[in-house]
């Protein structure tokens, strides 16, 4: 496919913050696919948080602003489940009853799509030039499973990486425990589902743990490191790009 | 035990303690999903049946008043009597005044999560009738004085020794020395004990899965038998139930028949079910059959965002799925709805300031809508008793704060951009081997996790340095 | 204001759009020959289903079916019951209503392959609480009784007037699984069930 299009890749926060190298390899794979990747400067975030927790003013302030700096391209992409849901599935809520930017919000969610499924489905990407030597478990976090229905998509990319065995954990199915500000709002609560998870990435006797969603990777990553349990983990935009041999979350730099 | 839905995070943090309960829990949610998925492969097209369980619980919901009344008139039609009851405590002297009526002494009781819900049975103790339940897990909870912790499976959350400790203790004209072991000894002995109940019972009281209007029927679900026993030997038969369980007929019913068990259990359908329309025909003497219809509360939620709560037929397919039930188990919500359900459906009845860590107490993952075999909106509904708790000023202060703090910044991209900046730095600052082990904020995270720490420059710092 | 008008008041003054009459449901068809269908689901439900001739053949299957249980030859039928003509040359009958621990014979109603269910439609000769009163419940279903599914009992039923004042429907031996979510048979209800299906 050689069409170029134009992409505005939404960073998210996390990424941003804490893992900007996510953020790289989202832009390598795209320009890889034959996308012009704009970095929107004035993003910030989706608005999620705020959304979640029931202060919609805020959530509706911050999507407006998501909404004027990215409603100018062709796609919008998130190496995210959770980021791409919210603008995907529910910035038609935040404005439900706002006539004015409800049909804006209906265009973003049109054209709004997660990283890999992107790739695949939109793209038509069947395979990445790749080399990562291991066994990897991959997680689905439920926002790219139950909101944007990513399942298939990094399976079939993850496959094509040479050296890179991929093993599935049991229950595929049940939550990490991070749900955004569940995480710090329940701790201890959190704190049990994530090891009943992490029990489960250990028994795939994997040596990588990955995945779509920075926040899951986060919680689950911080977890181990906490528990002395120390698999690797990367998000899985890191590993297609060939940029595997980063430091892992938590791991020391080199 | 916890009855205080405003304890949840201390009772959250004894049942993740409790040595008992976490087999219990594995063991549960090992079996119920699985079943589950079992049941709905073998049934083929799952999902059209979804949409169609839906439609007609919509069509009740937002038909209730007619439904209602064409319920009482079919019911009035075959000779039986319905009751209505704004609250519980209406509920209550109802349910007293046709005992009192009947000169009933006791009661068996089938399994009604509404009678939990309105507290019948201390009430009737209170008015010296005594009241027996007769679903195995339900008696088991009773004798112990304890909650039942789950909608279908009261008891689950003991052993089989603990039961046994139990009947030992409460059935004292037994062989003290007898053995307990095997769990069909221990079912056989409730058999027998509670026989000599059903026998003797004056009146009995159910609740009901589903009313059907146009036919005037009461229908229930059991595995066991009981609730019919409980209506077919005593005199009167008492179901006390929700408003929002009326449907249009026995033709709706017969669809979420093949919802239901097969949502709770992966049942194709529940050993028994009861069609129950009118007084009980079998003896001479004049058989009462009354419908107490309860509100308490259900009828506020209608016209609100919280609607499609009122769909629910109580299978627990969400409590099943819920990650957080099945970290917790059911006492540590304090009240009689637990998991998704409650937590949609308590701050509605019960109030959000009392019942705010239920609708909190989520990551949002979204089983439970994908399971609902009505396809309740759950997390939608809890999002809005988290809205409706924050437009109250009752959402905790420093999260508010912390909140605030943040959307201010997220919304002015150059001082975010600079935050960021600076935070980043920090994190990496403040980092050992590449993650954070304390700060002094975010305590509800470094309590359980490390934070791994970031590069030092954020993407936004580094992309514009690269162009 | 009575509860009546108080819950209807407060229902009319929430109510906002109306869902529209749900669309007809058709479930999937079921597969193949209903008697063998049925059988075969309810067999699957620890219920022991045995296909006869005819009438004829019942009462040798009734005293096989007790002795299989090392039960006493007694078998209670309801008195006003078709079933009270049966000659039983090798088993006692009694008329009263059954005790916890002795053997019921009833026709059913119904017999619903879709689900491997009986339905009884309670009434003169067919007293409902008897499929739960005794340890072994019996039943007979006749060729005209099975149906492909409770749609087709209701039309049944419907057009003979409408519903009994109890219409049961059986589908196994009474279980539980409220002791360790481990499945046992007999709480309250029958522990036992066989099924007499006729052939003619």
């Amino acid at each position: 496919m050689s069409t170029r299009i134009r992409v505005g890749l939404f960073v998210t926060c996390l990424v941003d913050l804490v893992r900007p190298q996510v953020g790289f390899a989202a832009v390598k794979l795209l320009e890889q696919a034959s996308c012009d990747v704009t970095i929107p400067r004035v993003q910030t975030c989706c608005g999620q948080p705020a959304w979640n927790a029931g202060v919609d003013e805020d959530a509706r302030d911050i999507a407006r602003n998501v909404i004027a700096a990215f409603e100018g391209f062709d796609y919008v992409v998130a190496p995210s489940g959770s980021c791409a849901g919210m603008i995907k599935r529910h910035y038609t809520e935040v404005f439900e009853n706002d006539p004015a930017w409800l049909p804006r919000a209906r265009a973003l969610a049109a054209k709004t799509h997660e990283l890999l499924s992107f790739l695949v489905k939109v793209r038509g990407i069947d395979a990445v030039r790749a080399t990562y030597a291991g066994s990897v478990c991959y997680h689905d976090s439920c926002s790219s499973r139950r909101e944007m229905g990513v399942v298939d998509e990094p399976r079939q990319l993850l496959a094509s990486v040479d050296g890179l065995t991929l093993k599935e954990i049991a229950d595929r199915e049940t939550c990490c425990g991070f749900g955004g500000l569940f995480s710090v709002k329940y701790p201890e609560i959190s704190e049990r589902i994530a090891d009943t998870k992490i029990t489960d990435v250990l028994a795939t006797g994997a040596e990588t743990l990955t995945g779509g969603d920075l926040g899951c990777l986060l919680h689950l990553a911080g977890r181990m490191r906490r528990d002395g349990k120390n698999i690797a983990v990367r998000h899985v935009a890191e590993i297609l790009a060939d940029m595997g041999d980063d430091p892992a979350l938590g791991q020391p730099a080199k | 035990m916890n009855q205080d839905p405003r304890q949840f995070p201390k009772a959250a943090r004894e049942a993740l303690n409790d040595p008992l309960l976490r087999p219990a829990l594995t063991r549960m949610k090992m079996n119920f999903a699985a079943r589950r998925a079992h049941g709905v492969h073998a049934y083929g097209d799952f999902e059209t049946l979804r949409v169609a369980g839906r439609d007609i619980r919509d069509y009740s919901v937002t038909h209730l008043d007619e439904l209602l009344e064409t319920l009482e008139a079919s019911v009035n039609a075959r000779g039986g009597k319905v009751h209505w009851a704004a609250t519980a405590e209406d509920a209550r002297q109802a349910v007293l005044a046709i005992l009192r009526e009947t000169d009933a002494k006791t009661v068996t009781k089938g399994k009604s999560m509404v009678t939990e819900e309105i507290q019948l049975n201390p009430f009737l103790e209170a008015n010296g009738i005594v009241p027996v339940e007769t679903d195995l897990g339900e008696y088991i909870v009773q004798l112990r004085h304890e909650p039942p912790s789950h909608i279908i499976a009261p008891a689950f959350h003991l052993t089989k020794e603990q039961v046994a400790d139990t009947f030992r203790l409460e059935h004292t004209k037994l062989d003290p020395n007898r053995s307990l072991v095997e769990r069909n000894t221990l079912v056989q002995e409730a058999r027998a004990v509670l026989r000599a109940k059903f026998e003797a019972a004056d009146a009995g009281i159910t609740g009901a899965n589903f009313l059907a209007a146009a036919e005037g029927a009461a229908i229930i679900v059991t595995n066991e038998g009981n609730g019919d026993l409980t209506r077919l030997l005593p005199r009167t038969h008492i179901v006390v139930t929700g408003i929002e369980k009326v449907v249009r007929d026995m033709n709706d019913v017969s669809i979420l028949l093949r919802l239901l068990p097969r949502s709770a259990t992966g049942q194709a359908i529940s050993t028994y079910v009861s069609i129950m329309a009118g007084p009980v025909g079998e003896r001479a003497e004049q058989r009462g059959f009354h419908i107490v219809l309860v509100d308490n509360g259900r009828s506020k939620l209608i016209g609100t965002e919280a609607q499609d709560v009122l769909r629910c037929i109580r299978c627990s397919a969400c409590i099943n799925h819920c990650p957080i039930y099945g970290a917790i188990g059911g006492h540590a919500y304090g009240a009689v709805y637990m998991g998704p359900l409650g937590a949609a459906l308590n701050p509605g009845v019960m109030g959000v300031a009392e019942t705010g860590h239920h609708a909190n107490a989520s990551t949002f993952c979204g089983r439970c809508a994908e399971v609902c075999p009505v396809m309740i909106p759950l997390p939608k509904i809890m999002r809005h008793w988290r809205a409706v708790e924050h437009a109250q000023g009752l959402a905790p202060k420093s999260l508010t704060f912390g909140l605030a703090l943040w959307a201010f910044a997220a919304k002015r991209p150059r001082l975010y951009r600079l935050g960021a900046s600076l935070l980043a730095r920090a994190l990496k600052l403040f980092g050992r081997d590449g993650a954070v082990h304390a700060l002094p904020l975010m305590q509800g995270w470094f309590a359980v996790r490390d934070f791994p720490a970031p590069q030092g420059k954020t993407f936004q710092e580094q992309w514009q340095a690269r162009r | 204001m009575s509860g009546r008008e108080t819950i209807l008041a407060a229902i009319r003054a929430r109510k906002l759009k109306q869902a529209p009459l749900p669309g007809p449901y058709k479930a999937p068809a079921v597969a193949g020959d209903l008697a063998q269908t049925f059988a075969k689901k309810l067999a699957a439900q620890q219920t022991d289903v045995r296909v006869l001739g005819s009438m004829a053949d019942v009462p040798d299957a009734i005293a096989d079916i007790l002795r299989g249980r090392n039960m006493a030859a007694t078998i209670h039928i309801p008195p006003d019951s078709e079933l009270a003509l049966l000659e039983l040359p090798n088993v006692e009958v009694r008329r009263e209503p059954p005790g916890q621990f002795d053997a019921a014979v009833t026709f059913a109603s119904f017999a619903i392959a879709e689900t491997g269910t009986l339905a009884y439609a309670a009434g003169n000769g067919n007293p409902a609480s008897w499929h739960f009163r005794p340890v072994l419940e019996v039943a007979i279903v006749r060729p005209g009784a099975i149906v492909a599914e409770l749609e087709d009992v209701l039309t049944d039923l419907r057009a003979k007037g409408g519903l009994p004042s109890t219409l049961n429907l059986v589908s196994g031996p009474s279980r539980t699984g409220d002791i360790e979510q481990t499945m046992e048979l007999g709480a309250h209800g029958p522990k036992s069930l066989a099924v007499l299906v006729l052939k003619s």
